[in-house]
């Protein structure tokens, strides 16, 4: 690697830098608005320039650079980055288009008064970021990353420019999507096949000679791939429909870029491609269908920048075609034409822009004399446009001479070469006659067509227009000069077209373009080309009348939203198969497929070991007969608080079974977390009837036929596939070393907050999400009113008196609660070594709180008026910040130990586990004040919320 | 065989309120059930060693640790969907009713709902 010696800037810190660009306006737009695009400019073009300074210097040496830095290695996934010759040209279009076009936008977009513009700014960067990325991966799944990263950002950037758009970017989103899937098949085809995951050695494997299935398969992922994201037939519908996005973006993504990044890619996989009979027939016929299909559809448009779109399409098929082609000289001519069509295209969409912002309309029947008001951006466009039509001495005519002469001899039949040439000819007499229709309807009385449409809107009829700023112009007019200039310099592109076509060969190749190269067949082509095209516009108005007529009965946008539509409907058919209303059906289908598994598993793996161990205590029959004293008949009550204590009391059986397993914090958690549970359901049960909904007698029977089904499969799994075995490996490891490893003695808690601290974590934040949706719901919605019970059989006792019947209560939680929260806390403390920990030590905390609601007089006065949501926060917070310190000794979450001495001897072996476990404590006692304070009635009550909502807007209004 | 027929008990209890009306019975199934699958992971462990697992002096009959971390956590995550369980049952209007009334002697729960 001869280039990445000291001084020298890499392609990471290149990458980086894009990445920087987009931080840095960002910020600047809070300061400067859309003069940030200045910044980004500047940015790009320093990169620009970097990359263009380096080139010669590539070019010298191997010809590729390349860096890796580590990524996934277990998956042998890295950010490889390599710059070739292919590489360095799209970059310089990237980079450079994207300089213009920043510099386009400081001047374009509205000024800082209506806007700051930082969301605008921040995908366009990100997309010049991530086109960065696409061209200088070297790494498959690198690849497909920013591959889809480009697709989101152009998502992004039409979906917000307005209601209207949103649409345009679902489709567009859906067509480049379906792409990206076609890709990441073909990369995930590729891996599996090759074996590596770097693209230059996939593409040197010698897979793609011995097994011509795969090569056909990934040719024709590749296509579909590329075909989606650069608007070839069929899937050209897409970049007409984007057009709804502000122009600069139409300009850089949608004629520069992102439509680029498909023929990047079939030139990527030229190298292995090029030649397959699969990959030349569609890339050949889809390229020249789609260059005719868009020129004529360009002739029909009223509106410019979606004859702008339409040429895009048009001549991104010639691009295409030519790839398909595959020759080495071809697929140089496709690399210039590349190069030469984003700069007439950004020229032009620019120049759209300005049209529109200047006269207030892009209509061709509303625009006129223009020619006159705005002569140097009529000479902006005239200057792009004839080197889109190929007129020379422009770059666009060399590429289009090169482009015919490629069309003329592509190998194969003579038949072949005079149907290809032929229809490039076609494509390109209408190019010219669209070229003409730009610049005489935009600037001149030409109106297209008599036929006026209903979306015509003739109020926007423009008046007095004068010409633009220089701000404005001048990035529409370099690249545009530069097309003038490259045209008769053509020799200065000659190193990087060369290398271009070379990379997109596999072998080295040089290029020989000449602006004069005698007179050829094709200069003739070139010549009959002008003069159709001439005949065409000064034919135009017949021309008009007969495009007039609609071809299709339909649009490509109609079978698409068809496409869509349909498959939504589609889906909802499917789901309608399981759709019911019937909450059981829902809840019992999981269980009886279950049940299902466990018969077939139980026929069909009969063989279990022997019981291990001696057999059971006495206790567990006592436990069972607890079990039963409870369950049974908390299932046959029509109470619900009767239900509901039984269940309670069932819980409080199984917390002493687990007692007797030997879990003692597991008992202790299921002991308080029942508890809080009936505190929990009281709050809720005095919103809801006494008794329980009547159900039929039949479904009791078939739904008790369901529940002992399941509960004695439930007991002979049991009995088949536990106790056979001894203690397992993991089990046994941490009885060994959990001390050693991590200094705690309470093996269970060393498991949930060392070893396994990200679960714990994972849990932490279901329940704080569980507390939000909590609070969430209950904001959204109406709670439902208590229910008054009946006290009449109470008058005249105590029982009524609210500040009488809770005085044993108070007095027990006068001193209680203190020694709750201090026992609470010492729980805490002591979680790493004794039974304890954030858990328990929160569930014995939140008893605290419940027994103070509980000792309050009434509901409006008891609550614990804590910050819950804060404390719900804090505890993912926490959690967070204390596993960051785990990164110093290897990675996040691993607990940092130190031995703080006590003033009394000894030590306590503090770790970072403790504030993790902290963490945990605060999310739990969060959600239990939640719960207090959220059901337990110190809200306010159903009706009263939108009314004090409007309350507070009207205070609010002047 | 206890402990067997213990998570068999509480599985059908479960299951069965689970497909009743009305969501506090659906609630109460779900908590039995999790008390079922919760023995069961403690029983996946092994049930013949029942000495609490803490380090120091003789572990040859401590429990299997790592099933009791798992249970650990779910029962306060039960806990979790539990309460939101319990509050989604008193929001809206009517009562925790979970599908119309099969005669028709009530109002309707779904159409108050649309009414309101």
């Amino acid at each position: 690697m001869p280039l990445q010696g000291p001084g020298v800037v890499t392609l990471t810190a290149l990458l980086v830098a894009t990445l920087a660009v987009v931080v840095i306006t960002m910020v600047a737009t809070m300061a400067i608005g859309r003069n940030a695009g200045w910044v980004a400019a500047g940015g790009l073009a320093v990169l620009a320039v970097l990359v263009g300074l380096r080139v010669p210097e590539l070019l010298e040496g191997s010809g590729v650079v390349r860096e890796v830095v580590p990524w996934m290695p277990t998956l042998d996934v890295a950010v490889r980055l390599r710059l070739d010759g292919l590489a360095a040209l799209f970059l310089l279009i990237v980079l450079g288009i994207g300089a213009l076009v920043m510099a386009y936008s400081a001047r374009y977009l509205s000024d800082m008064t209506v806007h700051r513009h930082t969301g605008y700014f921040a995908w366009m960067l990100l997309f010049a970021f991530s086109m960065t990325g696409l061209v200088l991966a070297d790494d498959l799944v690198l690849l497909f990353v920013f591959w889809e990263l480009t697709t989101l950002c152009s998502f992004f950037l039409i979906n917000r420019s307005g209601r209207r758009a949103s649409a345009p970017a679902v489709r567009t989103l859906l067509v480049t999507a379906m792409g990206g899937l076609a890709l990441l098949f073909a990369v995930v085809l590729i891996i599996a096949r090759t074996g590596t995951t770097v693209v230059s050695d996939a593409l040197a494997s010698d897979a793609w000679q011995t097994d011509p299935g795969f090569t056909a398969a990934v040719a024709v992922l590749i296509a579909l791939a590329a075909m989606t994201k650069s608007a070839q037939f069929p899937f050209h519908m897409w970049l007409p429909d984007a057009m709804v996005a502000p122009t600069p973006v139409s300009a850089y993504l949608h004629a520069a870029a992102m439509v680029k990044a498909g023929i990047y890619l079939l030139l990527l996989f030229s190298p292995a491609l090029a030649g397959t009979v699969v990959w030349q027939s569609i890339l050949v016929t889809s390229g020249l269908i789609t260059a005719i299909m868009g020129a004529v559809f360009a002739l029909r448009r009223f509106d410019l920048k979606e004859i702008m779109a339409y040429s895009t399409v048009s001549q991104l098929g010639f691009i295409v075609a030519l790839i398909g082609v595959g020759a080495p000289s071809a697929l140089a001519t496709a690399a210039l034409y590349t190069l030469a069509h984003a700069l007439f295209k950004s020229a032009l969409f620019m120049v759209v822009g300005i049209v529109d912002q200047r006269a207030g309309s892009r209509d061709i029947r509303l625009l006129r004399g223009l020619r006159r008001s705005m002569p140097v951006t009529f000479w902006v466009t005239l200057l792009a446009g004839l080197s889109m039509a190929g007129v020379f001495p422009l770059l666009g005519f060399i590429s289009k001479e090169y482009l015919l002469g490629q069309m003329l001899e592509p190998g194969g039949p003579a038949w072949l070469g005079l149907l290809l040439a032929t229809t490039a000819v076609i494509g390109a007499t209408a190019t010219f006659a669209y070229t003409g229709r730009i610049l005489l309807g935009g600037f001149t009385d030409y109106r297209g067509s008599e036929r006026v449409d209903d979306d015509l809107d003739t109020h926007r009829m423009p008046q007095f227009v004068t010409e633009a700023g220089p701000g404005i112009l001048v990035p529409a007019l370099l690249p545009a000069l530069l097309g003038l200039v490259l045209g008769p310099a053509v020799v200065w592109l000659h190193p990087l077209i060369g290398a271009a076509g070379g990379a997109a060969a596999g072998t080295p190749y040089d290029a020989t373009f000449a602006l004069f190269g005698g007179l050829t067949v094709e200069l003739a082509l070139s010549f009959t080309i002008i003069v159709l095209g001439l005949v065409a516009i000064s034919r135009r108005r017949a021309l008009d009348r007969f495009f007039e007529r609609r071809i299709l009965r339909f649009t490509a946008i109609d079978v698409v939203e068809r496409i869509r539509t349909g498959s939504i409907s589609l889906g909802a058919r499917v789901g309608d198969l399981t759709r019911t209303d019937a909450q059981p059906l829902h809840l019992a289908t999981p269980w009886v497929l279950l049940g299902i598994t466990a018969v077939a598993a139980i026929a069909l793996a009969p063989v279990v070991g022997p019981v291990v161990g001696p057999g059971e205590p006495r206790t567990d029959a006592l436990l069972l007969a607890l079990l039963l004293a409870t369950v049974v008949p908390a299932v046959i009550t029509r109470s619900r608080l009767t239900a509901l204590i039984l269940v309670g009391g069932a819980g409080f059986v199984v917390a002493l079974w687990f007692f007797a397993l030997g879990a003692i914090d597991v008992g202790l958690t299921q002991l308080l977390v029942e508890l809080l549970t009936v505190v929990a359901l009281v709050l809720v049960l005095r919103r809801l009837p006494a008794v329980f909904h009547r159900v039929r007698r039949s479904r009791q029977f078939v739904t008790a036929a369901i529940a002992l089904g399941v509960g004695a499969l439930a007991t002979v799994v049991t009995l088949a596939f536990t106790g056979r075995r001894d203690i397992s490996a993991a089990g046994q490891y941490f009885l060994d070393e959990a001390y050693t490893d991590t200094g705690g003695t309470n093996i269970v808690n060393t498991i949930l907050v060392d070893y396994r601290a990200l679960d714990t974590f994972g849990e932490l934040t279901v329940i704080a999400v569980a507390g939000i949706v909590l609070m969430g719901v209950l904001a959204a919605r109406p709670i439902l009113p208590e229910l008054t019970p009946d006290l009449r059989p109470w008058a005249g006792t105590a029982l009524l008196r609210e500040a009488d019947n809770t005085l044993p209560i108070r007095v027990v939680a006068r001193w209680a609660a203190p020694v709750v929260i201090v026992l609470s806390i010492y729980l805490l403390l002591r979680g790493h070594y004794e039974p304890g920990g954030g858990f328990i030590a929160a569930l014995v905390g939140g008893t605290g709180f419940a027994l103070a609601y509980l000792g309050a007089s009434s509901d409006r006065q008891a609550p614990v008026r804590w910050p819950y949501r804060a404390l719900l926060s804090a505890g993912v917070v926490v959690g967070v910040v204390s596993g960051i310190g785990g990164y110093i000794v290897g990675s996040f979450l691993k607990p940092v130990r130190v031995d703080i001495p006590l003033p009394w001897g000894g030590e306590y072996g503090f770790t970072s586990a403790l504030i993790f476990d902290l963490g945990v404590y605060f999310a739990v006692v969060a959600i239990i004040i939640a719960v207090l304070n959220e059901l337990g009635g110190v809200r306010d009550r159903p009706g009263e919320i939108p009314e004090r909502a409007g309350v507070r807007r009207a205070e609010v209004a002047p | 065989m206890s402990l067997a027929l213990g998570i068999g008990l509480l599985a059908a209890a479960g299951v069965y309120l689970v497909l009743q009306r009305g969501m506090i019975r659906i609630i109460l199934g779900f908590v039995l059930l999790t008390h079922a699958v919760n023995l069961l992971l403690i029983a996946a462990g092994g049930v013949a060693r029942r000495d609490a697992p803490f380090f120091g002096g003789d572990t040859s009959s401590a429990a299997d640790p790592l099933p009791q971390a798992f249970v650990l956590t779910a029962i306060v995550i039960a806990f979790a969907i539990t309460v939101v369980m319990a509050t989604l049952a008193v929001v809206g209007r009517g009562d925790d009713d979970t599908e119309p009334p099969p005669s028709g002697d009530e109002a309707p729960s779904a159409t108050s709902e649309a009414a309101s």
